[in-house]
Protein backbone atom coordinates (compact mmCIF):
# COMPACT_ATOMS: atom_id res chain seq x y z
CA UNK A 1 0.00 0.00 0.00
CA UNK A 2 2.49 2.24 0.98
CA UNK A 3 4.95 2.21 -2.06
CA UNK A 4 1.49 2.74 -4.00
CA UNK A 5 0.27 6.26 -2.09
CA UNK A 6 3.89 7.44 -2.19
CA UNK A 7 4.15 7.11 -5.56
CA UNK A 8 0.75 8.85 -6.52
CA UNK A 9 1.83 11.79 -4.10
CA UNK A 10 4.90 12.36 -6.35
CA UNK A 11 3.26 12.16 -9.43
CA UNK A 12 1.69 15.76 -7.96
CA UNK A 13 4.86 17.28 -7.07
CA UNK A 14 7.69 18.28 -9.26
CA UNK A 15 10.60 16.52 -7.41
CA UNK A 16 14.34 17.93 -7.66
CA UNK A 17 16.96 16.04 -5.49
CA UNK A 18 18.25 17.58 -2.79
CA UNK A 19 15.30 20.39 -2.62
CA UNK A 20 11.95 21.00 -1.47
CA UNK A 21 9.17 19.23 -3.27
CA UNK A 22 6.65 21.69 -5.21
CA UNK A 23 3.06 20.47 -5.51
CA UNK A 24 2.21 21.20 -8.75
CA UNK A 25 -1.51 19.44 -9.69
CA UNK A 26 -1.97 18.00 -12.58
CA UNK A 27 0.80 19.43 -14.53
CA UNK A 28 2.76 16.05 -14.77
CA UNK A 29 0.27 14.67 -16.35
CA UNK A 30 -0.27 17.71 -18.84
CA UNK A 31 3.07 17.21 -19.45
CA UNK A 32 2.56 13.78 -20.42
CA UNK A 33 -0.19 13.98 -22.74
CA UNK A 34 1.92 16.55 -24.96
CA UNK A 35 4.86 14.55 -24.74
CA UNK A 36 5.90 12.95 -28.07
CA UNK A 37 8.39 9.96 -26.33
CA UNK A 38 5.12 8.78 -24.03
CA UNK A 39 3.03 9.12 -27.16
CA UNK A 40 5.95 6.88 -29.21
CA UNK A 41 6.13 4.86 -25.91
CA UNK A 42 2.10 3.85 -25.41
CA UNK A 43 2.43 2.68 -30.21
CA UNK A 44 5.33 0.99 -28.89
CA UNK A 45 3.83 -0.72 -26.51
CA UNK A 46 0.40 -1.51 -28.00
CA UNK A 47 2.09 -2.50 -31.01
CA UNK A 48 4.31 -5.11 -28.84
CA UNK A 49 1.09 -6.17 -26.81
CA UNK A 50 -1.70 -6.29 -29.56
CA UNK A 51 0.99 -8.32 -32.14
CA UNK A 52 3.00 -10.06 -29.65
CA UNK A 53 -0.21 -11.27 -28.10
CA UNK A 54 -2.06 -12.10 -30.19
CA UNK A 55 0.47 -14.69 -32.66
CA UNK A 56 1.70 -16.19 -29.04
CA UNK A 57 -2.38 -17.18 -28.59
CA UNK A 58 -2.75 -18.24 -32.42
CA UNK A 59 0.47 -20.36 -32.13
CA UNK A 60 0.63 -21.44 -29.04
CA UNK A 61 -2.71 -23.01 -29.25
CA UNK A 62 -1.99 -24.55 -33.06
CA UNK A 63 0.90 -26.09 -31.04
CA UNK A 64 -1.53 -27.66 -28.18
CA UNK A 65 -3.18 -29.06 -30.82
CA UNK A 66 0.39 -30.23 -32.68
CA UNK A 67 0.95 -32.16 -29.40
CA UNK A 68 -2.24 -33.45 -28.18
CA UNK A 69 -1.87 -36.72 -30.01
CA UNK A 70 0.15 -39.75 -29.69
CA UNK A 71 4.34 -38.58 -30.01
CA UNK A 72 6.91 -40.38 -29.61
CA UNK A 73 8.77 -38.71 -26.42
CA UNK A 74 6.24 -36.56 -26.01
CA UNK A 75 7.17 -35.64 -22.03
CA UNK A 76 10.57 -34.89 -23.05
CA UNK A 77 9.40 -32.43 -26.11
CA UNK A 78 7.07 -30.87 -23.82
CA UNK A 79 9.66 -29.96 -20.99
CA UNK A 80 11.88 -28.96 -23.77
CA UNK A 81 9.33 -26.53 -24.99
CA UNK A 82 8.83 -25.30 -21.37
CA UNK A 83 12.46 -24.30 -20.78
CA UNK A 84 12.29 -20.57 -22.04
CA UNK A 85 9.73 -20.12 -19.12
CA UNK A 86 11.66 -19.42 -16.12
CA UNK A 87 14.98 -18.38 -17.96
CA UNK A 88 16.14 -14.68 -17.14
CA UNK A 89 14.55 -12.04 -19.81
CA UNK A 90 17.83 -10.03 -20.11
CA UNK A 91 19.71 -13.25 -20.24
CA UNK A 92 17.19 -14.44 -23.35
CA UNK A 93 17.57 -10.67 -25.03
CA UNK A 94 21.92 -11.17 -24.97
CA UNK A 95 21.51 -14.44 -25.89
CA UNK A 96 19.20 -13.31 -29.07
CA UNK A 97 21.85 -10.56 -29.80
CA UNK A 98 23.85 -13.75 -30.82
CA UNK A 99 21.05 -14.52 -32.88
CA UNK A 100 19.91 -11.45 -34.76
CA UNK A 101 23.89 -10.09 -34.83
CA UNK A 102 24.20 -8.79 -38.26
CA UNK A 103 27.60 -10.26 -38.97
CA UNK A 104 27.81 -13.58 -37.06
CA UNK A 105 24.17 -13.57 -35.79
CA UNK A 106 22.79 -17.32 -36.83
CA UNK A 107 20.41 -16.12 -39.16
CA UNK A 108 23.26 -14.15 -41.41
CA UNK A 109 25.79 -16.87 -40.56
CA UNK A 110 23.81 -19.70 -41.32
CA UNK A 111 20.51 -18.32 -43.13
CA UNK A 112 22.82 -15.64 -45.18
CA UNK A 113 19.71 -13.51 -45.03
CA UNK A 114 21.22 -10.11 -44.79
CA UNK A 115 18.59 -8.25 -42.07
CA UNK A 116 19.17 -4.86 -39.98
CA UNK A 117 17.56 -6.73 -37.35
CA UNK A 118 18.59 -4.53 -34.23
CA UNK A 119 19.70 -0.83 -36.27
CA UNK A 120 16.29 -0.70 -38.57
CA UNK A 121 13.63 1.08 -35.92
CA UNK A 122 10.88 -1.10 -37.81
CA UNK A 123 12.86 -4.55 -37.76
CA UNK A 124 14.18 -3.59 -34.08
CA UNK A 125 10.36 -3.67 -33.03
CA UNK A 126 9.69 -6.85 -34.94
CA UNK A 127 13.15 -8.30 -32.98
CA UNK A 128 11.73 -7.85 -29.70
CA UNK A 129 8.56 -8.83 -30.72
CA UNK A 130 9.62 -12.15 -32.00
CA UNK A 131 11.95 -13.14 -28.80
CA UNK A 132 8.73 -12.58 -26.67
CA UNK A 133 7.17 -14.79 -29.22
CA UNK A 134 9.94 -17.12 -28.42
CA UNK A 135 9.67 -16.04 -24.65
CA UNK A 136 5.82 -16.70 -24.26
CA UNK A 137 4.37 -18.87 -26.16
CA UNK A 138 5.17 -21.64 -24.64
CA UNK A 139 3.29 -20.60 -21.58
CA UNK A 140 0.24 -20.15 -23.84
CA UNK A 141 1.00 -23.65 -25.11
CA UNK A 142 1.48 -25.69 -21.86
CA UNK A 143 -2.10 -24.09 -20.08
CA UNK A 144 -4.17 -24.80 -23.32
CA UNK A 145 -1.82 -28.28 -23.61
CA UNK A 146 -3.16 -29.00 -19.98
CA UNK A 147 -6.84 -27.70 -20.78
CA UNK A 148 -6.97 -30.08 -23.59
CA UNK A 149 -6.01 -33.29 -21.77
CA UNK A 150 -8.49 -32.48 -19.52
CA UNK A 151 -11.35 -33.25 -22.09
CA UNK A 152 -12.55 -36.51 -21.69
CA UNK A 153 -12.20 -38.61 -25.10
CA UNK A 154 -16.00 -39.47 -24.59
CA UNK A 155 -17.32 -36.24 -25.89
CA UNK A 156 -15.64 -36.95 -29.14
CA UNK A 157 -16.93 -40.21 -29.34
CA UNK A 158 -20.32 -38.91 -28.40
CA UNK A 159 -19.97 -36.11 -31.17
CA UNK A 160 -18.85 -38.62 -33.69
CA UNK A 161 -21.92 -40.12 -33.54
CA UNK A 162 -23.38 -36.49 -34.88
CA UNK A 163 -21.01 -35.10 -37.54
CA UNK A 164 -17.27 -36.56 -39.17
CA UNK A 165 -15.81 -33.28 -39.43
CA UNK A 166 -12.82 -32.61 -37.74
CA UNK A 167 -13.44 -28.87 -37.87
CA UNK A 168 -16.71 -28.95 -36.48
CA UNK A 169 -15.52 -31.26 -33.37
CA UNK A 170 -13.12 -28.82 -33.06
CA UNK A 171 -15.39 -25.26 -33.20
CA UNK A 172 -18.32 -27.29 -31.41
CA UNK A 173 -16.52 -29.18 -28.20
CA UNK A 174 -12.46 -27.98 -28.11
CA UNK A 175 -13.30 -24.72 -28.48
CA UNK A 176 -16.13 -23.92 -25.95
CA UNK A 177 -14.01 -25.82 -23.40
CA UNK A 178 -10.29 -24.21 -24.18
CA UNK A 179 -12.45 -21.09 -23.87
CA UNK A 180 -11.71 -20.25 -20.29
CA UNK A 181 -7.99 -21.29 -20.66
CA UNK A 182 -7.64 -19.17 -23.37
CA UNK A 183 -9.77 -16.13 -21.97
CA UNK A 184 -7.27 -16.72 -18.39
CA UNK A 185 -3.82 -16.59 -20.88
CA UNK A 186 -5.01 -13.76 -23.02
CA UNK A 187 -5.27 -12.06 -19.37
CA UNK A 188 -2.51 -12.84 -17.88
CA UNK A 189 -0.10 -12.19 -20.75
CA UNK A 190 -1.50 -9.17 -21.60
CA UNK A 191 -0.89 -7.36 -18.38
CA UNK A 192 2.48 -9.03 -18.10
CA UNK A 193 3.56 -7.45 -21.85
CA UNK A 194 2.26 -4.12 -20.99
CA UNK A 195 4.80 -4.21 -18.22
CA UNK A 196 7.47 -5.54 -20.60
CA UNK A 197 10.96 -3.90 -19.67
CA UNK A 198 13.98 -6.63 -19.63
CA UNK A 199 13.74 -8.37 -23.41
CA UNK A 200 13.71 -4.34 -25.16
CA UNK A 201 16.30 -3.02 -21.96
CA UNK A 202 19.01 -6.16 -23.07
CA UNK A 203 17.86 -6.19 -26.57
CA UNK A 204 17.50 -3.33 -28.19
CA UNK A 205 17.97 -0.65 -25.15
CA UNK A 206 14.64 1.07 -26.81
CA UNK A 207 16.68 1.62 -29.96
CA UNK A 208 17.29 2.54 -32.21
CA UNK A 209 16.70 6.11 -31.34
CA UNK A 210 13.59 5.68 -29.38
CA UNK A 211 12.10 2.89 -31.79
CA UNK A 212 11.03 -0.07 -29.32
CA UNK A 213 11.33 2.56 -25.83
CA UNK A 214 8.13 0.58 -23.97
CA UNK A 215 6.62 2.51 -21.77
CA UNK A 216 8.12 0.71 -18.82
CA UNK A 217 11.90 1.78 -20.39
CA UNK A 218 10.61 5.66 -20.85
CA UNK A 219 9.43 5.60 -17.09
CA UNK A 220 12.53 4.05 -15.95
CA UNK A 221 15.18 6.18 -18.34
CA UNK A 222 13.05 9.47 -16.91
CA UNK A 223 13.93 8.09 -12.70
CA UNK A 224 17.24 6.76 -13.80
CA UNK A 225 18.72 9.66 -16.36
CA UNK A 226 16.96 12.74 -15.63
CA UNK A 227 16.18 12.10 -12.20
CA UNK A 228 12.84 13.36 -12.82
CA UNK A 229 10.92 11.35 -10.03
CA UNK A 230 7.61 13.45 -10.05
CA UNK A 231 6.98 13.25 -13.78
CA UNK A 232 8.03 9.56 -13.65
CA UNK A 233 5.90 8.36 -10.97
CA UNK A 234 3.13 10.32 -12.91
CA UNK A 235 4.17 8.36 -16.35
CA UNK A 236 4.20 4.97 -13.81
CA UNK A 237 0.43 5.89 -12.74
CA UNK A 238 -0.53 6.12 -16.48
CA UNK A 239 0.62 2.48 -17.14
CA UNK A 240 -1.23 1.30 -13.79
CA UNK A 241 -4.27 2.46 -15.09
CA UNK A 242 -3.68 1.00 -18.51
CA UNK A 243 -3.04 -2.25 -17.14
CA UNK A 244 -6.11 -1.88 -14.05
CA UNK A 245 -8.73 -1.35 -17.59
CA UNK A 246 -7.49 -4.57 -18.76
CA UNK A 247 -7.58 -6.28 -15.41
CA UNK A 248 -11.04 -5.37 -14.17
CA UNK A 249 -12.26 -5.83 -17.66
CA UNK A 250 -11.54 -9.45 -17.43
CA UNK A 251 -12.72 -9.49 -13.29
CA UNK A 252 -15.15 -11.56 -13.29
CA UNK A 253 -13.47 -13.91 -15.14
CA UNK A 254 -10.68 -13.69 -12.91
CA UNK A 255 -12.77 -13.84 -9.63
CA UNK A 256 -14.32 -17.25 -11.01
CA UNK A 257 -10.96 -18.33 -11.87
CA UNK A 258 -9.27 -17.92 -8.53
CA UNK A 259 -11.95 -18.58 -6.29
CA UNK B 1 -9.16 -47.78 -31.58
CA UNK B 2 -6.83 -49.36 -33.57
CA UNK B 3 -3.61 -47.58 -34.47
CA UNK B 4 -3.06 -46.99 -37.55
CA UNK B 5 0.32 -45.44 -40.02
CA UNK B 6 -0.97 -42.41 -42.06
CA UNK B 7 0.97 -39.99 -44.04
CA UNK B 8 -0.76 -37.00 -41.78
CA UNK B 9 0.46 -38.64 -38.94
CA UNK B 10 3.86 -38.58 -39.09
CA UNK B 11 3.86 -35.22 -41.15
CA UNK B 12 2.59 -34.09 -37.59
CA UNK B 13 5.24 -35.85 -35.72
CA UNK B 14 7.81 -34.07 -38.04
CA UNK B 15 6.37 -30.72 -37.72
CA UNK B 16 6.31 -31.00 -33.93
CA UNK B 17 9.94 -32.13 -33.48
CA UNK B 18 10.85 -29.32 -36.29
CA UNK B 19 8.77 -26.78 -33.72
CA UNK B 20 10.79 -28.34 -30.59
CA UNK B 21 14.12 -28.13 -32.96
CA UNK B 22 13.50 -24.02 -33.32
CA UNK B 23 13.08 -23.62 -29.99
CA UNK B 24 15.87 -24.97 -28.60
CA UNK B 25 17.81 -23.41 -31.47
CA UNK B 26 19.12 -20.14 -30.31
CA UNK B 27 20.54 -22.15 -26.56
CA UNK B 28 22.66 -24.50 -29.20
CA UNK B 29 23.29 -21.23 -30.92
CA UNK B 30 25.04 -19.21 -27.75
CA UNK B 31 26.66 -22.40 -26.71
CA UNK B 32 27.97 -22.74 -29.71
CA UNK B 33 29.32 -19.13 -29.72
CA UNK B 34 30.39 -19.10 -26.24
CA UNK B 35 32.50 -22.41 -26.97
CA UNK B 36 34.13 -20.60 -30.42
CA UNK B 37 37.63 -19.29 -30.62
CA UNK B 38 37.70 -15.45 -31.26
CA UNK B 39 39.08 -15.66 -34.56
CA UNK B 40 35.81 -18.22 -35.76
CA UNK B 41 33.62 -16.16 -33.88
CA UNK B 42 32.26 -14.23 -37.35
CA UNK B 43 33.25 -16.65 -39.73
CA UNK B 44 31.38 -19.67 -39.01
CA UNK B 45 29.35 -20.56 -41.36
CA UNK B 46 26.49 -23.20 -41.52
CA UNK B 47 24.95 -24.53 -37.94
CA UNK B 48 28.36 -24.68 -36.97
CA UNK B 49 29.16 -28.11 -34.94
CA UNK B 50 31.64 -27.77 -32.48
CA UNK B 51 34.54 -30.77 -33.47
CA UNK B 52 33.28 -30.62 -36.73
CA UNK B 53 33.52 -26.82 -38.37
CA UNK B 54 36.02 -25.38 -34.82
CA UNK B 55 37.65 -26.88 -32.16
CA UNK B 56 36.07 -25.77 -28.92
CA UNK B 57 37.23 -24.24 -26.33
CA UNK B 58 36.47 -23.54 -23.05
CA UNK B 59 38.42 -20.25 -22.76
CA UNK B 60 35.73 -17.56 -22.52
CA UNK B 61 33.63 -19.87 -19.62
CA UNK B 62 37.49 -19.75 -17.71
CA UNK B 63 37.38 -16.19 -18.13
CA UNK B 64 34.44 -15.44 -17.07
CA UNK B 65 33.69 -17.66 -14.38
CA UNK B 66 37.20 -16.31 -12.83
CA UNK B 67 36.33 -12.57 -13.19
CA UNK B 68 35.78 -11.08 -9.72
CA UNK B 69 32.56 -9.02 -10.56
CA UNK B 70 30.80 -12.23 -11.81
CA UNK B 71 32.13 -14.52 -8.92
CA UNK B 72 30.21 -11.82 -6.68
CA UNK B 73 27.27 -11.17 -8.85
CA UNK B 74 26.55 -15.09 -8.68
CA UNK B 75 27.36 -15.38 -4.73
CA UNK B 76 24.66 -11.86 -4.38
CA UNK B 77 22.13 -13.70 -7.00
CA UNK B 78 22.41 -16.97 -4.97
CA UNK B 79 22.42 -15.71 -1.40
CA UNK B 80 19.59 -12.85 -2.49
CA UNK B 81 17.45 -15.20 -4.05
CA UNK B 82 17.36 -18.12 -1.23
CA UNK B 83 16.90 -15.43 1.74
CA UNK B 84 14.03 -13.98 -0.18
CA UNK B 85 11.88 -17.23 -1.29
CA UNK B 86 12.59 -18.80 2.30
CA UNK B 87 11.26 -15.78 4.14
CA UNK B 88 8.25 -15.86 1.72
CA UNK B 89 7.78 -19.34 2.01
CA UNK B 90 7.83 -18.64 5.94
CA UNK B 91 5.63 -15.83 6.02
CA UNK B 92 3.15 -16.56 3.23
CA UNK B 93 2.41 -20.52 4.27
CA UNK B 94 1.02 -19.75 7.65
CA UNK B 95 -1.14 -16.83 6.16
CA UNK B 96 -2.13 -18.56 3.12
CA UNK B 97 -3.29 -21.92 5.90
CA UNK B 98 -5.49 -18.97 7.48
CA UNK B 99 -7.22 -18.28 4.18
CA UNK B 100 -7.75 -21.73 3.39
CA UNK B 101 -9.15 -23.14 6.45
CA UNK B 102 -10.94 -20.35 8.89
CA UNK B 103 -13.73 -17.59 7.78
CA UNK B 104 -12.94 -14.25 7.59
CA UNK B 105 -15.94 -11.60 7.36
CA UNK B 106 -14.21 -7.98 7.15
CA UNK B 107 -16.86 -5.49 7.04
CA UNK B 108 -16.04 -3.59 3.78
CA UNK B 109 -16.47 -0.14 5.21
CA UNK B 110 -14.08 -0.53 8.22
CA UNK B 111 -11.87 -0.97 5.57
CA UNK B 112 -12.62 1.52 3.32
CA UNK B 113 -12.14 3.56 6.24
CA UNK B 114 -8.76 2.38 6.98
CA UNK B 115 -7.60 3.36 3.07
CA UNK B 116 -9.10 6.46 3.92
CA UNK B 117 -7.75 7.51 7.14
CA UNK B 118 -3.71 6.50 5.82
CA UNK B 119 -4.90 8.56 2.91
CA UNK B 120 -5.63 11.46 5.05
CA UNK B 121 -2.96 11.57 7.18
CA UNK B 122 -0.31 10.67 4.48
CA UNK B 123 -1.78 14.04 2.96
CA UNK B 124 -1.44 15.58 6.10
CA UNK B 125 1.76 15.09 6.35
CA UNK B 126 2.84 15.98 3.04
CA UNK B 127 1.60 19.42 3.61
CA UNK B 128 3.79 19.65 6.70
CA UNK B 129 2.08 18.18 9.71
CA UNK B 130 4.48 16.29 11.44
CA UNK B 131 4.09 13.11 10.77
CA UNK B 132 3.64 11.44 14.29
CA UNK B 133 0.55 13.53 14.86
CA UNK B 134 -0.97 12.63 11.19
CA UNK B 135 -0.20 8.95 11.78
CA UNK B 136 -2.30 9.54 15.30
CA UNK B 137 -4.57 11.65 14.39
CA UNK B 138 -5.63 9.31 11.46
CA UNK B 139 -5.70 6.23 14.15
CA UNK B 140 -8.36 8.02 16.01
CA UNK B 141 -10.27 8.71 13.75
CA UNK B 142 -10.07 5.35 12.02
CA UNK B 143 -10.60 3.95 15.74
CA UNK B 144 -13.48 6.37 16.68
CA UNK B 145 -15.37 5.46 13.24
CA UNK B 146 -15.12 1.81 12.92
CA UNK B 147 -16.66 1.08 16.75
CA UNK B 148 -19.28 3.80 16.01
CA UNK B 149 -20.85 4.16 12.95
CA UNK B 150 -18.69 1.43 11.05
CA UNK B 151 -21.04 -1.11 12.52
CA UNK B 152 -24.10 -0.17 10.85
CA UNK B 153 -23.16 -1.07 7.61
CA UNK B 154 -23.35 -4.82 6.79
CA UNK B 155 -21.76 -5.04 3.63
CA UNK B 156 -19.15 -7.98 4.53
CA UNK B 157 -15.99 -9.29 2.41
CA UNK B 158 -14.80 -12.75 2.57
CA UNK B 159 -11.72 -14.62 1.95
CA UNK B 160 -12.06 -14.44 -1.81
CA UNK B 161 -11.60 -10.67 -1.89
CA UNK B 162 -8.24 -10.91 0.31
CA UNK B 163 -7.32 -13.52 -2.20
CA UNK B 164 -8.08 -11.44 -4.99
CA UNK B 165 -6.58 -8.20 -3.30
CA UNK B 166 -3.65 -10.45 -3.11
CA UNK B 167 -3.66 -11.42 -6.53
CA UNK B 168 -4.04 -8.22 -7.55
CA UNK B 169 -0.66 -7.33 -6.19
CA UNK B 170 0.90 -9.45 -9.20
CA UNK B 171 -0.70 -7.31 -11.88
CA UNK B 172 0.53 -4.50 -10.81
CA UNK B 173 3.12 -2.87 -12.70
CA UNK B 174 6.52 -3.18 -10.81
CA UNK B 175 8.11 0.30 -12.29
CA UNK B 176 5.36 1.79 -10.21
CA UNK B 177 7.31 0.87 -6.96
CA UNK B 178 10.62 1.70 -7.97
CA UNK B 179 10.99 5.15 -6.84
CA UNK B 180 9.06 4.84 -2.80
CA UNK B 181 11.33 1.94 -2.71
CA UNK B 182 14.10 3.48 -3.45
CA UNK B 183 13.45 6.21 -1.05
CA UNK B 184 12.48 4.14 1.46
CA UNK B 185 15.52 1.98 1.28
CA UNK B 186 17.86 5.30 1.47
CA UNK B 187 15.85 6.43 4.60
CA UNK B 188 16.85 2.99 6.22
CA UNK B 189 20.76 3.62 4.72
CA UNK B 190 19.90 0.30 2.90
CA UNK B 191 20.65 0.99 -0.63
CA UNK B 192 22.99 -1.36 -2.60
CA UNK B 193 22.81 -4.22 0.06
CA UNK B 194 21.82 -7.32 -0.02
CA UNK B 195 18.67 -6.82 2.37
CA UNK B 196 17.07 -4.45 0.42
CA UNK B 197 16.62 -6.82 -2.10
CA UNK B 198 15.67 -9.89 -0.62
CA UNK B 199 13.01 -7.12 1.28
CA UNK B 200 12.06 -6.14 -2.48
CA UNK B 201 11.77 -9.61 -3.32
CA UNK B 202 10.11 -10.85 -0.46
CA UNK B 203 6.68 -7.74 -0.91
CA UNK B 204 6.75 -8.93 -4.47
CA UNK B 205 6.83 -12.90 -4.64
CA UNK B 206 4.52 -13.11 -1.32
CA UNK B 207 1.66 -12.22 -2.73
CA UNK B 208 2.51 -15.07 -5.61
CA UNK B 209 3.17 -17.26 -2.30
CA UNK B 210 -0.55 -16.94 -0.16
CA UNK B 211 -2.03 -17.90 -3.63
CA UNK B 212 -0.61 -20.94 -4.40
CA UNK B 213 -0.46 -22.32 -1.09
CA UNK B 214 -4.00 -21.43 -0.39
CA UNK B 215 -5.26 -23.59 -2.93
CA UNK B 216 -2.87 -26.52 -1.96
CA UNK B 217 -4.52 -26.35 1.65
CA UNK B 218 -8.13 -25.97 -0.10
CA UNK B 219 -7.05 -29.25 -2.02
CA UNK B 220 -5.94 -31.01 1.11
CA UNK B 221 -9.35 -32.55 2.80
CA UNK B 222 -9.86 -31.05 5.52
CA UNK B 223 -10.91 -34.35 7.33
CA UNK B 224 -7.04 -35.40 7.74
CA UNK B 225 -6.58 -32.18 10.29
CA UNK B 226 -9.60 -33.30 12.04
CA UNK B 227 -8.22 -36.90 11.93
CA UNK B 228 -5.50 -35.45 13.75
CA UNK B 229 -7.29 -33.18 16.08
CA UNK B 230 -9.13 -35.68 17.39
CA UNK B 231 -6.33 -37.77 17.79
CA UNK B 232 -4.99 -35.18 20.55
CA UNK B 233 -2.47 -33.59 18.30
CA UNK B 234 -3.05 -29.62 19.25
CA UNK B 235 -4.34 -26.76 16.53
CA UNK B 236 -0.34 -26.38 15.81
CA UNK B 237 0.48 -30.15 15.62
CA UNK B 238 -1.94 -30.60 12.74
CA UNK B 239 -1.04 -27.85 11.00
CA UNK B 240 2.73 -28.78 11.38
CA UNK B 241 2.27 -32.49 11.41
CA UNK B 242 -0.45 -33.30 9.07
CA UNK B 243 -1.49 -29.97 6.39
CA UNK B 244 2.76 -29.07 6.10
CA UNK B 245 3.74 -32.19 5.81
CA UNK B 246 1.37 -33.03 3.12
CA UNK B 247 1.54 -30.22 0.89
CA UNK B 248 5.28 -30.39 1.09
CA UNK B 249 5.93 -31.03 -2.71
CA UNK B 250 3.79 -27.92 -3.67
CA UNK B 251 5.83 -26.17 -1.25
CA UNK B 252 8.94 -27.38 -2.51
CA UNK B 253 8.15 -26.25 -6.26
CA UNK B 254 6.95 -22.74 -4.97
CA UNK B 255 10.19 -22.79 -3.61
CA UNK B 256 11.69 -23.36 -6.88
CA UNK B 257 9.84 -21.05 -8.39
CA UNK B 258 9.98 -18.18 -6.35
CA UNK B 259 13.47 -18.72 -6.82
CA UNK B 260 13.90 -18.34 -9.79
CA UNK B 261 11.70 -14.91 -10.09
CA UNK B 262 14.35 -13.85 -7.62
CA UNK B 263 16.92 -14.98 -9.94
CA UNK B 264 15.49 -12.93 -13.00
CA UNK B 265 14.42 -9.92 -11.29
CA UNK B 266 16.14 -7.20 -13.10
CA UNK B 267 14.44 -4.22 -12.34
CA UNK B 268 15.21 -3.72 -8.49
CA UNK B 269 18.02 -5.16 -8.86
CA UNK B 270 19.63 -2.15 -11.34
CA UNK B 271 18.02 0.59 -8.80
CA UNK B 272 19.28 -1.09 -5.43
CA UNK B 273 22.39 -2.93 -6.11
CA UNK B 274 24.19 -0.76 -8.03
CA UNK B 275 28.00 -2.22 -7.05
CA UNK B 276 28.28 -4.22 -3.61
CA UNK B 277 25.04 -6.07 -3.93
CA UNK B 278 24.78 -5.99 -7.71
CA UNK B 279 22.94 -9.56 -9.23
CA UNK B 280 23.56 -11.48 -12.02
CA UNK B 281 20.97 -9.97 -14.18
CA UNK B 282 22.00 -6.29 -12.92
CA UNK B 283 25.65 -7.07 -14.33
CA UNK B 284 24.47 -8.12 -17.61
CA UNK B 285 22.66 -5.27 -17.90
CA UNK B 286 25.61 -3.34 -17.57
CA UNK B 287 27.66 -5.01 -19.67
CA UNK B 288 27.06 -3.86 -22.89
CA UNK B 289 28.10 -0.42 -22.22
CA UNK B 290 31.14 -1.16 -20.18
CA UNK B 291 32.88 -3.25 -22.54
CA UNK B 292 30.87 -3.11 -25.84
CA UNK B 293 29.32 -6.20 -27.56
CA UNK B 294 32.01 -8.43 -27.52
CA UNK B 295 29.84 -11.79 -28.91
CA UNK B 296 31.29 -14.40 -27.12
CA UNK B 297 31.47 -12.53 -24.05
CA UNK B 298 27.61 -11.76 -24.18
CA UNK B 299 27.14 -15.61 -24.71
CA UNK B 300 28.73 -16.67 -21.81
CA UNK B 301 26.96 -14.19 -19.73
CA UNK B 302 23.51 -15.05 -21.05
CA UNK B 303 24.03 -18.69 -20.41
CA UNK B 304 25.29 -18.16 -17.13
CA UNK B 305 22.13 -16.32 -16.40
CA UNK B 306 20.20 -18.75 -18.34
CA UNK B 307 21.20 -21.93 -16.66
CA UNK B 308 19.97 -21.79 -12.62
CA UNK B 309 16.41 -20.78 -13.53
CA UNK B 310 16.45 -22.96 -16.51
CA UNK B 311 17.47 -26.18 -13.91
CA UNK B 312 15.20 -25.24 -11.32
CA UNK B 313 12.11 -25.14 -14.16
CA UNK B 314 13.19 -28.39 -15.14
CA UNK B 315 13.06 -29.28 -11.39
CA UNK B 316 9.09 -27.78 -10.79
CA UNK B 317 8.70 -29.30 -14.22
CA UNK B 318 4.73 -30.72 -12.45
CA UNK B 319 4.06 -27.85 -11.33
CA UNK B 320 5.02 -25.17 -14.12
CA UNK B 321 1.35 -24.65 -15.26
CA UNK B 322 0.07 -24.27 -12.04
CA UNK B 323 2.68 -21.73 -10.93
CA UNK B 324 2.55 -19.56 -13.96
CA UNK B 325 -1.10 -19.18 -13.85
CA UNK B 326 -1.62 -18.52 -9.88
CA UNK B 327 -3.05 -21.96 -9.45
CA UNK B 328 -5.80 -21.23 -12.17
CA UNK B 329 -4.94 -24.30 -14.06
CA UNK B 330 -3.79 -27.43 -12.82
CA UNK B 331 -1.27 -29.03 -15.06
Amino acid sequence: MFPLLYSLRLGFFRVNVGQQDVFIGLANYARAFKDPNVWNAARVTLTFVLIGVTIQLILGLLFALLFNRALPARGVLRTIMTLPLFATPIGIGYMFITIFHEEGGFIRASLGAKIPWLSNPDWALVSVILVDIWNWTPFVFIVLLAALQSIPEEYYEAARLESSSQWELFRYITLPILQPSIILVLVLRMSEAFKVFDIPFSLTSGGPGIATETFSMLTFNTYRRFFDFGYGSALAYLLLIAVAIIVTSFFGRIRQAYT
Amino acid sequence: MTKRFSVVGLILTILAFVVVLIWLLPFYWALSVSLRPPSMTFTCKGICLPYLQFPPTLEHWKTELSSREMLRALLNSTIIAFLASFFTLILGTPAAYALARFRFRPRLVVILAFIFCAILAFTAATFGVDWRLALLAGFVIFLGFAMTLGNRFERRLANEDITLWFLSQRFLPPIVTVVPFLLIMSQLKLIDTRLALVLVNITFNLPFAIVIMRQAFIDLPIELEEAAMVDGASFFGSFYRVALRLTAPVMAATLMIILAFCWNELLFALNLGTLKAKTVPALLAGSSSTRGIQFWFVAVRALIALIPPTILALLAQRYIVRGLTFGAVKG
